[in-house]
């Protein structure tokens, strides 16, 4: 790339500024992508190092990555069965409050996660708003799986819904239209047209938000408890095992780390070839 | 790339340099925020002539309002001091130190993390034990789940919350319901542990599950029963011969960057006005 750029401005004061600026640039990537790098490399050297290979088998791993798996699976079923007509309802409604909607679905965003628990806790805890009569009909949250997915949905929701709605308004109206004349239904033509349209979008939301659930800490903690196989999952297990077993701790980043890659790869490949098939 | 080329050279020139200024602009920010900091922390050391400083100390949660107390009345006596206290599980605190944490005073609230710091050479000097304390159930004041004894918390589909593994606040409840086996029947200690619903980051933290009203039961220390929660959660005592004594041992820090103040802080909580705070906090004294 370098040498097209000097090929093209081959002198003059500019070139040289150029030529200093976006070497700044890179200089500035390659310290970001370092900084990055780094303690992810140390991860996995601390695992070779200490041989703690091993405590990826252990049992506080295998129960925290399948909880893991079992409640970020969850979370996406609910956020794509619920959140993708709410993102459409979002991204084309325009009534009255749709402003301050929209605020409200992202206000877990910016919310930190840890008070976005003690929300939780205030509103579903047993003395909780809600919580209080769930708890008269003996339905209990706290300490449960459920609460886990709660949180979940919580913080990730947002993530899923800003990205779909940005891919639903963007699909052109005209197409709708024109299959809406063509005697569709309105669900068919969501189905059959808007859906398959955003598509790219939809997944890309997904991942983002699939990402989200799976590092969450403090909601969880917070609201859900901490319990081996009902609500730890990986984060909350890599902060009990760091009191008490390093190795344990580090063996589970480096084996989150890993998943996390596979998943994000797989989506990837997926939806590329779910382009290319549409196209 | 793109804004590197042919046209856009001159206007691509302009967004590098306000970036670039942006980017000096963040440099000299942090770098005032850096000696922002150090100016304040000379002038702290300046008003207060030879004896400024800030002592920085790692103490179990429990310790969390008589150290508060104690804070300030090192601070009273020794002018232009500040005293930072960092409390956790005394377990978590160890792994800290072990990383290499900053701080001049280690307080645990069990013999075994101090005697790990000591083994792994963390350590100036040798431990004190400066205050022992008490294991007690704590419950919600409503008592749900109607606990009204040790025996109680093996009932079924209790709620009850420890502290995590390791954490010295539920290694103790753990060996309290290992001596009740023994009283109370061999299923006893399972029994209660089947009921554990949540493990808390320390003992503090456990407590809140109760004030909060989420579980039935907690282990905590007598001293955990502090004026703040007492309109929340009751106690019930241990019988004793079933309870155990916690012993709380401190120590200065190796590393420390306040020896001085360090020593000056442990021979005040293990003196007569440190363990008239204490006492005053529900702990009990060392020397007994």
């Amino acid at each position: 790339m370098r040498g097209s750029k000097r090929g093209k401005n081959p002198t003059g004061l500019s070139g040289g500024r150029e030529w200093l600026a976006s070497g700044l640039a890179t200089g500035a990537l390659g310290i970001l992508a370092g900084f990055i790098a780094v303690p992810i490399l140390s991860l996995v050297v601390w695992t070779v190092n200490e041989e703690a290979w091993g405590a990826m088998a252990s049992p506080v791993a295998r129960e925290a990555l399948s909880l893991s798996m079992r409640t970020t699976a969850a979370t996406m079923v609910i956020l794509v069965v619920v959140g993708t007509p709410a993102a459409y309802v979002l991204a084309r409604g325009t009534f009255r409050g749709s402003g301050a909607l929209n605020t409200l679905v992202e206000l877990p965003i910016v919310l930190p996660p840890s008070a976005a628990g003690i929300a939780l806790l205030l509103a579903f805890g047993r003395l909780g708003l809600v919580g209080e009569y769930l708890n008269a009909f003996g339905i209990t949250l706290s300490f449960t799986t459920v609460a886990v997915v709660m949180a979940e949905v919580f913080v990730a929701a947002p993530f899923y819904l800003r990205q779909a709605a940005t891919g639903f308004a963007e699909v052109d109206r005209t197409i709708e239209e024109a299959a809406l004349v063509d005697g569709a239904d309105r669900t068919a033509v969501f189905l059959r047209v808007t859906v398959p349209l955003a598509f790219p979008a939809l997944v890309a939301g997904a991942v983002t938000a699939w990402a989200r659930a799976l590092g969450e800490f403090g909601a969880t903690i917070i609201f859900a408890g901490n319990l081996r196989g009902i609500t730890q999952t990986i984060p909350l297990a890599i902060y009990s095992e760091f009191q008490s077993n390093i190795d344990a701790a580090v063996a589970l980043s480096v084996l989150v780390l890993g998943f996390a890659f596979a998943v994000i790869l797989t989506v990837r490949y997926l939806s590329r070839r779910a382009v290319e098939y549409r196209h | 790339m793109r804004l590197l080329r042919g046209k856009a050279s001159l206007e691509s020139c302009k967004v590098w340099s306000r970036i670039l200024l942006l980017l000096a602009l963040a440099i000299v920010l942090v770098g005032c925020g850096g000696s922002g900091s150090g100016g304040g922390n000379g002038g702290s050391g300046g008003s207060g002539e030879k004896q400024g400083g800030t002592l920085t100390i790692l103490a179990a949660s429990s310790l969390t309002d008589a150290f508060a107390e104690l804070g300030k009345i090192f601070e009273q006596q020794n002018p232009g001091t500040t005293v930072k206290t960092s409390l956790g599980a005394s377990s978590e605190l160890l792994a800290q130190i072990q990383q290499g944490a900053p701080a001049d005073v280690f307080a645990s609230a069990a013999e075994e993390e101090m005697n790990t710091a000591v083994k792994d050479g963390l350590v100036a000097g040798k431990p004190e034990i400066f205050v022992k304390n008490r294991e007690v159930i704590i419950v919600p004041k409503d008592n749900p789940a109607n606990i009204k004894s040790l025996e109680d918390l093996s009932k079924p589909n209790i709620k009850l919350v420890l502290a995590a593994k390791d954490v010295p606040a539920a290694d103790y409840a753990v060996e309290i319901l290992g001596k009740a086996n023994k009283v109370y029947g061999p299923n006893f200690k399972q029994d209660v542990l089947s009921n554990v619903v949540s493990r808390e980051a320390d003992v503090r933290a456990s407590v809140n599950r109760v004030v909060v009203g989420d579980a039935d039961a907690t282990f905590g220390y007598a001293s955990d029963y502090t004026p703040d929660i007492r309109e929340k959660v009751k106690v019930i005592t241990i019988p004793p011969n079933l309870n155990i004594i916690a012993t709380y041992p401190i120590a200065t820090l190796k590393d420390a960057k306040e020896p001085g103040l360090a020593k000056k802080w442990v021979d005040l909580v293990t003196s007569k006005e440190g363990q008239r705070v204490l006492k005053k906090w529900k702990f009990e004294p060392a020397a007994q």
